[in-house]
């Protein structure tokens, strides 16, 4: 972080849920209130005040974006994107018994490498359609995986961190690999700089 | 404004701080001034929250300003209040004076 820009993480965060319309003018306004705050008194003041203010500005601007078109849209995009992704789990584990045959404990093995890379590959498809689309997803995954560990629809038995690591690791994955890569929506605004 | 239908606390702070602020104002600009006149220290997301429902309603409009370095190269967006926002705010005052009215000997007491 250089001395005058604000905090990357506070900017992503912000990024992520405030709708399009006000997005810039507010990301903006943020920005120019930081830097006279660092002028004025610290930069680790005009610090706290920017992540004051963008936690505070959090469950507004994400109510404001659940009521919108934008949400609809992203949360359709998503559910686009997760049916192409049962479908090629379908694909991948009939391909699999077919050519590999996997004992059980091979299977235990794969599944885990198929689910993420899947993830990873959803999370950055939805990431360069639509902004805010990978949440959706990470959220259905996470809502999957969750159902499956009640239903115990693993019929080898595993540790419990096994389970847990599609919980979690999943939807990390559907968010993380995006931002990792770079990938995003056409039109969506560089991280600040 | 439809009959029956009020502003909220927030809108109506809002309204008032961009009346104030004849002409047009960016979002920090009215969370500083609500800031000053009431000591209510509010998110710039509730302004802009705010804003953007108000600007829904037809009682403001918003136009783009230029894009500045100081701004990470980002436009302003300015607001000002529409004659429907004034009527709004109108009707809000008569509402909040009727509704006072014969009260004020009260509040001394507490």
């Amino acid at each position: 972080m250089r001395r005058n820009s604000p905090p990357a993480l506070a900017c992503w965060l912000l990024e992520s849920v405030v709708p399009a319309p006000y997005r810039e003018a507010m990301l903006g306004d943020l920005i120019e209130e930081y830097s006279l705050r660092v002028e004025s008194t610290s930069p680790s003041t005009a610090s706290r005040w920017f992540w004051s203010q963008a936690c505070r500005s959090v469950p507004s601007m994400a109510w404001s974006w659940l009521r919108s078109r934008d949400c609809l849209m992203s949360m359709s995009i998503a559910l686009g994107v997760y049916i192409v992704m049962e479908m090629s789990q379908l694909a991948a584990n009939l391909t699999i018994a077919r050519l590999v045959a996997p004992e059980p404990k091979t299977d235990v093995v794969l599944a885990p490498v198929v689910f993420l890379t899947r993830c990873a590959i959803g999370g950055c498809v939805a990431a360069r359609i639509r902004r805010g689309a990978a949440i959706f997803l990470a959220l259905m995954i996470m809502i999957t995986a969750a159902v499956s560990i009640d239903l115990r629809l693993c019929t080898i038995p595993v540790p419990w961190w096994y389970s847990l690591g599609f919980f979690s690791l999943g939807p990390l994955a559907v968010v993380t690999v995006p931002v990792v890569f770079g990938v995003r929506a056409p039109g969506a605004a560089e991280p600040v700089k | 404004m439809k009959r029956g239908e009020l502003l909220g606390p927030l809108e109506h702070i809002i309204l008032l701080a961009l009346a104030h602020l004849d002409g047009g104002a960016h979002g920090m600009i009215v969370r500083r001034e609500i800031e000053e006149r009431t000591g209510r220290n509010i998110s710039i997301g509730a302004v802009y929250a705010t804003l953007e429902r108000l600007e829904a309603k037809g009682y403001v409009s918003s136009f783009a300003g230029e894009p500045t370095p100081e701004r990470g190269g980002r436009a302003k967006r300015l607001f000002r209040v529409e004659a429907a926002g004034k009527r709004a705010l109108k009707v809000s005052e008569q509402t909040i004076r009727s509704m006072t009215a014969g009260l004020k000997g009260r509040w001394e007491s507490i």
